[in-house]
């Protein structure tokens, strides 16, 4: 079950101070790249729902991540529906296929499931590639982002598309946490723990999973969205399942059911990417021998790692200095 | 309030269970005995619907349940614990708890407020830790309390769901004399309207709490009456040689 640790909200703080940082000093390459994080972060924070607390491994969510770009593509160019309007439909699509899709998985486990994630990924792909009003491989454009000039913003500029991202996933972020907290995301934590057992107790399995699937879908498609209005060109690349498998990768880089490790995954793998692939092609093996690394260390990835050696030793200086200034009170009580 | 009608099971060639019927009237207690193998797990397995039997029926409060899933089965007031512990490790004792509470009072399936936080749960948690003396432990994580205080949580969390049948396989199975007398105890004080039906492999202990005894051989009833009846019966004295003669 989640829970918040100082460490935790540490490594937020730190997280947040950067991004924003990064948002107000950047130049134009600098803030392309935070907005790339930051809209990866929103995808593996949707994965790590599913996968971290719930062991659904889901190989689909870099498609339901491409539904909401097409969907909000669609609806925005051709249909003429208010881009606003647009994101809420595409994020419900997302959310309504994502919730179809963990019904119907939800009765496999493993590597069982693992692979009808994947084929319903590649059935979305090869009907995105097919079908002619999705453009095929030459992709969509013409896309807009959202016109936030009634409230003063232009979001055809970088620096406030980024802030724009950061305010959406600091609201992903806090909806995550209702939802792990909540009475459905409980439920579903348990029944990682104890399938047989939820069921014995009364709970419908399968509902919750198709649920909680559901609501990891509309914040896959949001980030869709997001994906989208970021690069306003779209192609079917998008949800090849290369791209859930990297999101994947990148959750369990950064500590799988932490929520805050796979943010710090995210920048990672980004910062790294870009930064390892100016100097060699090869970045991929690169990334590679880091994951091999994390992976052999036997520690849940780089978070998990932190909070291994960091996490209880901070926690118990903490209650020290509490219980050290307890014991003042009472002395001064006396 | 339970009643099997001539429960019939097989395993490829072998028959776990024999036209078995039951019935337990509302508050009774009856206590299951048989050797290791007489298929009393098996039996249990199919009232709450982990199996199918491939005849006959399963009624809970006078309704036919036989095509109920699992989980309609327990939302209609049928719980169990298991004889090898099934519990939510990872999780304290309070979690533990809580999780079959909020599927019971509704709140298992809420996005908005956390489950474990509502007071109709809270209040419910306290009550079955006291019931079978968790209190101590009520923070503790299932890794961090003994074997014996986990089979008390084992039946903890099938009572959580507030029952009205539970069923509860060799609860103190696996625990040293004192502790499972204790348990009855527990049994004991338990409220009376709560039907029980126990699978207990010790004799001594399970005239602690029965009212009724099912004994079960090969799959099939051989004993279906009262404690000191029980006592008398020459077929009980050969199946169960060993216990029987310390008894
Ligand atoms: N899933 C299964 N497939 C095949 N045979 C099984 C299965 N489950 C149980 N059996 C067999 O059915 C018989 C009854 O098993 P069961 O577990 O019900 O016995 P039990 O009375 O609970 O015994 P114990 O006192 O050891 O718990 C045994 O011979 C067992 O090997
Ligand atoms: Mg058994």
């Amino acid at each position: 079950m989640f829970r918040h640790t100082t460490l935790r909200y540490a490594t937020l703080a730190l997280l947040l101070a950067g991004a924003l940082f990064q948002a107000l000093t950047a130049g134009y390459f600098g803030l392309e790249i935070l907005t790339e994080i930051l809209i990866l972060a929103m995808l593996v924070l949707a994965l790590d729902i599913v996968a971290g607390f719930g062991g659904m491994v889901s190989l689909c969510h870099g498609a339901l991540m491409g539904v909401g770009a097409y969907a909000f593509t669609i609806l925005s160019t051709s249909a003429g529906i208010a881009p606003p309007i647009a994101m809420g439909g595409a994020v419900a699509l997302s959310g309504a296929i994502a919730w179809i899709i963990g019904a119907i998985c939800s009765r496999s486990h493993g590597i069982y499931f693992i692979m009808a994630t994947l084929a319903f990924g590649q059935m979305a792909y090869s009907y995105v590639f097919e079908a002619p009003i999705f453009g095929g491989d030459d992709g969509l454009s013409g896309i807009r982002r959202l016109d936030l000039s009634l409230i003063g913003l232009n979001l055809n500029d970088s620096r406030t598309f980024a802030l724009f991202c950061l305010v959406l996933l600091g609201a992903v972020y806090g909806a995550a946490v209702l939802i792990l907290r909540s009475g459905l995301g409980r439920s579903f934590s348990g029944v990682m723990h104890n399938e047989q057992r939820m069921r014995a107790l009364g709970l419908t399995v399968w509902r919750v999973k198709a649920d909680v699937f559901g609501l990891s879908g509309m914040i896959a498609g949001l980030a869709g969205t997001l994906a989208a209005q970021h690069i306003m060109y779209i192609s079917p690349g998008l949800l090849t399942w290369t791209v859930s498998g990297e999101a994947l990768v990148v959750v369990i880089l950064g500590g799988l059911g932490t929520l805050v490790g796979p943010l710090v995954g995210a920048a990672a793998f980004v910062v790294l990417k870009h930064e390892i692939s100016g100097i060699t092609p090869y970045w991929h093996l690169a990334v590679g021998l880091i994951l091999i690394g994390v992976v052999m260390s036997r520690s849940n990835g780089i978070f998990g790692w932190i909070e291994k050696r960091w996490g209880a030793r901070l926690d118990r200086r903490l209650a020290d200095a509490t219980r050290s200034q307890d014991q003042k009170e009472v002395t001064t009580d006396a | 309030m339970l009643k099997t009608r001539e429960l019939d099971k097989k395993f490829g060639a072998v028959h776990v269970t024999r036209q078995v019927s039951l019935k337990l009237e509302r508050g009774e207690r009856r206590v299951i005995l048989g050797p290791n193998g007489a298929g009393k797990t098996t039996l249990f397995n199919q009232l709450v619907g982990e199996l199918t039997p491939d005849s006959g029926s399963v009624h809970l409060a006078g309704e036919d349940v036989t095509s109920l899933t699992v989980a309609q089965r327990a939302r209609r007031g049928l719980s169990r614990s298991y004889q090898k512990n099934t519990l939510f490790d990872g999780l304290t004792v309070e979690e533990n708890l809580g999780l079959a509470a909020a599927v019971h009072t509704g709140h298992a399936t809420r996005l908005w407020g956390d489950s474990l936080a509502r007071p109709e749960v809270r209040e419910i948690v306290q009550e079955v830790a006291e019931q079978v003396n968790l209190m101590p432990f009520i923070h503790a994580k299932v890794s961090e309390i003994s074997y014996g205080v986990r089979r008390q949580l084992e039946v903890g969390v099938a009572l959580a769901t507030r029952p009205l049948v539970l069923l509860m396989d060799e609860p103190t199975s696996g625990v040293g004399p004192e502790m499972s007398k204790a348990f009855h105890d527990l049994l004991n004080n338990l409220p009376r309207d709560l039907t029980m039906l126990i699978i207990e492999h010790d004799m001594d202990l399970a005239f602690d709490v029965a009212d009724t005894i099912t004994v079960l051989n090969y799959g099939e009833v051989v004993f279906d009456g009262a404690p000191n009846e029980a006592r008398g019966s020459s077929l009980l004295r050969e199946i169960y040689l060993g216990s029987w003669e310390d008894a």
